[in-house]
């Protein structure tokens, strides 16, 4: 201990000392609400956070066969952290088509669709999605934002008897 | 103390404990087993602001020996960072012993910053003043993680949810509460001790030499005591 030079041990003091205000202030401004979440940002950070594209397209498939509780549990588990723009944006698009309805439309999916839409363009660059994906009416993270936030919305248009021959996205 | 061991202590020491226990005075772990962050809220930071005066006043702290002028540069910018960790984990720590929602967050405010108000005001000693902050951090520490835990805990019994109500509707709804895991209470309490520990290591400057070569000096007024007793 005695052996190591003093301005050495304040230049390690230092850099710990930066690196915990470091962490702690990004653990303020993310607030994240799982372990997942904070070591999942944490690699994200680093450039480390990956999604298996294998368990991804397995996703999808149960996605375009309709079966969107399968299909986010797999997004669930290859995107603990929900760091990933894709995986959330499908994630919200599974609760738009979920919660769909041509009379009504579930708002408890809508307003999940909604979380999991502002995840996505948060961690997406330029905090925008465009998926390349013909099955989808609403390719961008816009159009989708519009869709879910028109079906929560109540108006006169909700009681136009024409609503029922409209399509899902 | 020799330069190497004044570096280790200033520079890393109590810089890492003071911001570990800031780090980890935000974490919340909830009951379903998530994690919730809580920055300091603007109370807290007030309440951190008398906590340094009362330090400085009671010659705990003495920022001269931190940042002082005869230092090295490196261990002034060392000693500025221990200080802002100091701030930030006070302020860490007024948060996480004080309630955190309707009327008893009003009372543990209003509690703690009278005591830490009578504290500065009375001038007490080093010891003293610490003796103070240490017993008003860990009435707050068993108000919040015993008492209102108990109070509120989603498995109490039958009389428990009756005391309970009977405390709300006398309150008109103010006494509310969100008890965490059990985990938070332990981190709290560890939290507590780190602190204190920090704030025992914060450097002061060497007594000066006693006149007589022994133990004891006479004040102006008269008064004898042992100069390197703290008061």
């Amino acid at each position: 201990m005695g052996t190591v030079r003093p301005d050495l041990v304040r230049a390690l003091g230092l850099s710990g000392s930066v690196l915990l205000a470091g962490f702690t202030l990004w653990l303020y401004a993310t607030t994240p609400t799982t372990m997942a979440e904070v070591t999942g940002g944490l690699a994200s950070s680093a450039g480390m956070y990956r999604v298996d594209p294998v368990a991804f397209a397995e996703g999808l498939r149960f996605f375009r066969a309709d079966q969107f509780a399968e299909a986010r549990l797999v997004f669930e588990r290859i995107d603990p952290a929900r760091r990933d723009p894709l995986v959330q944006f499908y994630t919200a698009y599974s609760h738009y088509r979920q919660g769909w309805g041509r009379i009504a439309n579930d708002d408890a999916q809508f307003e999940l669709g909604l979380a999991a839409l502002d995840r996505a363009e948060a961690v997406a660059p330029g905090r925008r999605i465009v998926v390349d994906d013909p099955d989808l009416g609403a390719p961008t993270s816009e159009e989708l934002r519009v869709e879910l936030v028109e079906g929560l919305r109540t108006d006169l248009s909700d009681f136009n008897p024409m609503g029922v021959v409209r399509k899902r996205k | 103390m020799n330069a190497g061991a004044r570096a280790w202590r200033t520079a890393v020491l109590i810089p890492w404990m003071l911001f570990g226990v800031a780090l980890v005075a935000s974490l919340r772990v909830t009951l379903d087993g998530g994690l919730r962050i809580v920055p300091p809220p603007l109370s807290a930071l007030v309440l951190a602001l008398l906590i340094l005066m009362l330090l400085i006043r009671s010659g705990q702290l003495q920022p001269a020996t931190l940042v002082g002028g005869r230092q090295p540069a490196l261990d002034r910018i060392a000693g500025s960072v221990a200080l802002i960790a100091l701030g930030w984990a006070s302020a860490g720590v007024m948060a996480l012993v004080i309630p955190e929602a309707g009327l008893p967050k009003l009372a543990g405010l209003v509690l703690v910053t009278a005591l830490l108000a009578n504290t500065l005001a009375a001038s007490a000693g080093r010891v003293a003043s610490l003796r103070a902050l240490f017993v008003t951090c860990l009435a707050g520490f068993i108000v919040k993680f015993i008492v209102l835990d108990a109070l509120f805990d989603p498995g109490r019994s039958l009389g428990g949810r009756l005391v309970t109500s009977i405390l709300e509707g006398a309150t008109l709804g103010g006494l509310r509460h969100e008890p965490w895991a059990p985990i938070t209470g332990y981190l709290a309490f560890g939290i507590l001790i780190l602190y204190f520990l920090a704030l025992s290591l914060l450097p002061r400057p060497s007594p000066p030499a006693i006149a007589d070569g022994g133990h004891h000096a006479v004040e102006p007024h008269g008064l004898r005591h042992t100069a390197h007793l703290d008061r």
